[in-house]
């Protein structure tokens, strides 16, 4: 009898023991997050989950995840910084959710590996990821990463300011499409701005009131001018000079032809910025999907939905297409023995589940990154992402190229000496192609 | 055998800190301006990647056309390598039987397609990684295939029966090889860059109008006034400027901003003179890094020229009150002769930290706008350190750093040079 008794034990007792000397494995986990999003959070519960799993399976191991976070102002360049630099000192993480723009940098490198050599992507829930996300999760002909959130950058208006300006409640409503349509073009935009000055509805230089700080959102209005940014049968970079003359003759525009954007915008701070979006200060801004958490929930803002308009970003002229940039971010493994990056690949999968991907797309409002979340409750009951999701059809991404961060500069530096009223768009141009051609030679066709 | 003086064995440890905090780094600088190191080919070892652009570059190439067919042609193939390897993994035995009753001689032309023969078997592989083995096991081709190691790509060749000669293998290691090599491509980049001769007038102007408007300038101008006043004064003055230095850069910097902003103290201020709020840092990004620089800077020379007129005899300012010299004779006759050396000590030191020092200016305009104020120690940090997208070039700005120092080391010389080094150096007559 008391063996009999001792025998019913034995599993438990057994089960016990395995779980009592399972080894604990570290997975570090970087990455961008700010109290508004849910990247962490979806890691912890990833890794409580695979963990449980695990000792399901039977396997010796427990994964304890070391979670390393930037925030603030400059938080991409010193995690990307952090990145490269850990990586090379062999003291970087596992896993690193970052730019998908990444991928060509980190990959040429060898630093992180390709993920469709450890993730099987036609099973649950990859195979329900939106199939347009793959695209920037691609380099080389393999998939290096997989998606975790995506966005629409947006134009955005105080409604109020516009129904000053003449705007009735109609035309109010029919804006957003007149945008998608391409009849109302960035020279409108400049054109409200104006008019909003000049009768006194915002201060100078308040009209149209653009991100302060460097940003992808900026290739938008190289695009809204068809500018070409990456020739599809080489995968080099392409600069085409009249998009580009366009785009900084907009903006020199903006500034001193219809003087609704001021000389020295660039550098304001990002405080005073959303102070000045929030509050009714600037009239007519342009922004991500993202940034209504922000407002809503950092600052406050809850008025949002009755007093702010958006739309896509418009077309540069008649005759060309509104656009969005989408930028998602991608989970990327490093380099690394066989069972961390298997432990790291099943991680990504379950954080990649749609109900705790809902948990980040709202919390941060961002978009959902799977076809499922339409149908859950807890996401299309949100109006946000359905409000701003179809709105992904015109997106664009940045191209993954292992230059981008050069060309992309350059590019920048271009358009802040025209603001800023060094060089006309022309003489800008000109400087640019000089420069590129000096520094990056025959990695960039300048057409 | 001839003693070591004491002395020597005390310098030893400053002598070795020398070497291996500046010397070493100047010349480990120099090695890597060779280089065109970047985050995107990494600093340690080789990747060679079997890229489209790598396989484009073998097609223009002089490689042999059958070596360059068999590395583009892509196959999955039950041989018996293939069903080796299988046996010897961690797959499933009733699998791995299976596989060897029914697949060998059987050939795939996609990885999609073998996948698909593999979940038809009765005993299919358990997991992905199982399948992504029996993948790696039966591939035949090198068409977007990459290698950390020269080695297994000799052994990937093997497997595949490629035979290729030294001089088809060192062109497509050449080819496919994504690491850093040795250029001086960068240092023709310094000269081509349009941009370089505008940051280094920056550079210039900087250096120029901080040290002799606030290191040296203002620096001797507090110490000549604070000499003329009482004890208790001149303390309190000299601790007024003092404060700057001993702020924390951040949250000195973080105060001008919030002074200078939009919404900021000086708009508030000027807003009663009728001028709309604005940016100031962005209007006067000069005006801003030179003068948040200088209000750090002054205090230092005000301390070392302060302490040097200290030590001017007293009776030699005595004798020429009683002589009739007025303040401004004194100062030009006595004072300023008297610190020459603390004067030369400040510019060249000055000089020089200010060459290489960024850090106010990072925080404040960061160099805009337009790389207005970008001077050349932040054009090397940017470079090599902080991009926005993660586009580091050690190589690049580890050239631009060798620049710096030789601009350093002409600046010392200019100086000494200048100021008589070698009559300062000499022993006082009196004491021969």
């Amino acid at each position: 009898m008391k063996v009999k008794y001792f025998l019913s034990f034995f599993p438990i007792i057994i089960y016990s023991i395995t779980f009592a000397y399972a080894r604990d494995v570290e997975i570090g986990f970087w990455t961008k997050n700010d109290p508004i999003d849910y990247r962490n959070g979806s890691i912890k519960m990833a890794v409580m989950i695979l963990n449980e799993e695990l000792k399901i399976e039977g396997a010796d191991v427990q994964v304890v995840a070391k979670i390393r976070s930037w925030d603030g102002g400059k938080a991409w360049s010193n995690l990307k910084q952090a990145y490269s630099l850990a990586m090379e000192a062999g003291t970087g993480p596992t896993i690193i959710l970052s730019g998908h723009e990444d991928i060509a940098v980190w990959g040429n490198s060898g630093l992180i590996q390709p993920i469709d050599e450890l993730l099987d992507l036609d099973t649950w829930p990859m195979s329900n990821i939106v199939e347009s996300l793959w695209g920037p999760m691609s380099w080389n002909g393999k998939i290096w990463a997989v998606p975790q959130d995506a966005e629409a950058r947006l134009l955005f208006f105080w409604n109020k300011h516009l129904a000053k300006i003449g705007y009735s409640e109609s035309d109010l409503e029919a804006l957003p499409d007149k945008i998608a349509s391409g009849s109302y073009t960035l020279y409108d935009v400049l054109k409200d701005a104006q008019k909003m000055q000049d009768q006194g509805v915002v201060q100078k230089g308040f009209g149209f009131y653009p991100r302060p700080k460097k940003g992808g959102d900026y290739w938008q209005f190289y695009r809204a001018f068809d500018g070409d940014m990456q020739d599809s049968a080489t995968g080099k970079l392409v600069l085409d000079k009249q998009a580009l003359l366009a785009y900084y003759q907009f903006f020199h525009d903006a500034v001193y032809k219809y003087e609704v954007t001021s000389k020295n915008h660039i550098g304001t701070s990002w405080s005073n910025w959303h102070a000045a979006v929030t509050s009714g200060k600037a009239g007519i801004w342009h922004g991500g999907t993202w940034q209504r958490a922000e407002w809503v929930d950092m600052i406050g803002f809850h008025s949002f939905n009755e007093n702010v308009g958006f739309g896509l970003m418009p077309a540069g002229k008649s005759g060309f297409k509104p656009t969005t940039l989408t930028h998602p971010l991608a989970y990327m493994i490093s380099r690394n023995n066989d069972e961390l990056s298997q432990l790291a690949a099943r991680i990504i999968a379950i954080a990649t589940e749609p109900r705790i991907n809902s948990l980040h797309a709202i919390k941060s409002s961002h978009l959902g990154i799977t076809k499922v979340q339409d149908a859950q409750e807890f996401y299309k009951n949100n109006q946000w992402p359905s409000d701003t999701s179809s709105l992904l059809e015109n997106a664009f991404s940045l191209p993954n190229n292992t230059s981008f961060g050069q060309y992309d500069i350059a590019v920048w530096n271009g358009l802040t000496a025209v603001w800023s009223g060094r060089l006309t768009p022309q003489e800008s141009v000109d400087y640019i192609t000089k420069e590129l051609n000096a520094t990056m030679g025959g990695k960039v066709i300048i057409k | 055998m001839k003693r070591i003086p004491l002395a020597y064995w005390f310098l030893l440890p400053a002598a070795v800190s020398i070497i291996l905090f500046y010397v070493l780094p100047v010349i480990l600088t120099f090695v890597f301006s060779f280089t065109s190191m970047a985050s995107d080919t990494g600093i340690y070892g080789n990747h060679y990647v079997y890229s489209k652009n790598a396989i484009r570059a073998l097609e223009k190439s002089t490689l042999n056309r059958d070596i360059f067919k068999k590395i583009i042609e892509r196959k999955y193939v039950f041989d018996s390598e293939s069903l080796k390897i299988i046996s010897q993994s961690k797959i499933e035995k009733k699998t791995q039987t299976e596989i060897e009753e029914t697949l060998p001689g059987t050939v795939y032309s996609t990885e999609k397609a073998l996948f698909e023969a593999l979940d038809k078997l009765k005993n299919k592989p358990r997991s992905f990684r199982d399948k992504k083995i029996i993948s790696r096991a039966t591939i035949r081709s090198l068409n977007g295939e990459e290698f950390i190691e020269i080695s297994e790509m000799r052994v990937a060749f093997e497997k595949l029966q490629i035979e290729v000669g030294e001089e088809d293998f060192d062109l497509i290691t050449e080819v496919t090889n994504t690491s850093w090599h040795w250029t001086t491509k960068n240092y023709r980049e310094v000269f081509s860059n349009p941009d370089s001769w505008r940051i280094f007038k920056n550079t210039g102007l900087y250096v120029t109008l901080t040290l002799g408007l606030f290191n040296v300038g203002c620096a001797l101008i507090i110490a000549l006034l604070t000499f003329y006043m009482s004890l208790g004064q001149s303390k309190f003055f000299r601790s007024l400027w003092l404060i700057p230095r001993i702020s924390p850069s951040v949250l000195y910097v973080l105060l001008w901003r919030d002074l200078m902003d939009h919404s900021g103290f000086i708009s508030y201020v000027m807003g009663y003179f009728g001028v709309a709020p604005t940016n100031w840092m962005g209007e006067f990004p000069w005006v801003t890094i030179i003068v948040i620089n200088g209000f750090v800077g002054a205090s230092m020379g005000m301390i070392i020229f302060s302490s040097a007129m200290q030590a001017i005899p007293k009776s030699l300012l005595y004798a020429a009150s009683v002589d009739g010299a007025y303040m401004w004779q004194q100062i030009r006759r006595i004072i300023l002769p008297q610190i020459r050396w603390p004067i030369l000590f400040i510019a060249s030191y000055q000089t020089l930290s200010l060459l290489t020092s960024f850090e106010y200016i990072q925080l404040s305009t960061d160099g805009g706008p337009a790389r207005d104020t970008e001077v050349w120690a932040l054009h090397a940090f940017h470079t090599a350190l902080s991009n926005y997208w993660g586009n580091l070039r050690y190589g690049f700005g580890a050239t631009l750093s060798v620049v710096l120092v030789v601009i350093g080391i002409i600046a010392s010389i200019t100086y000494l040079k200048l100021f008589k080094f070698q009559v300062l150096l000499q022993e006082p007559p009196i004491e021969n």
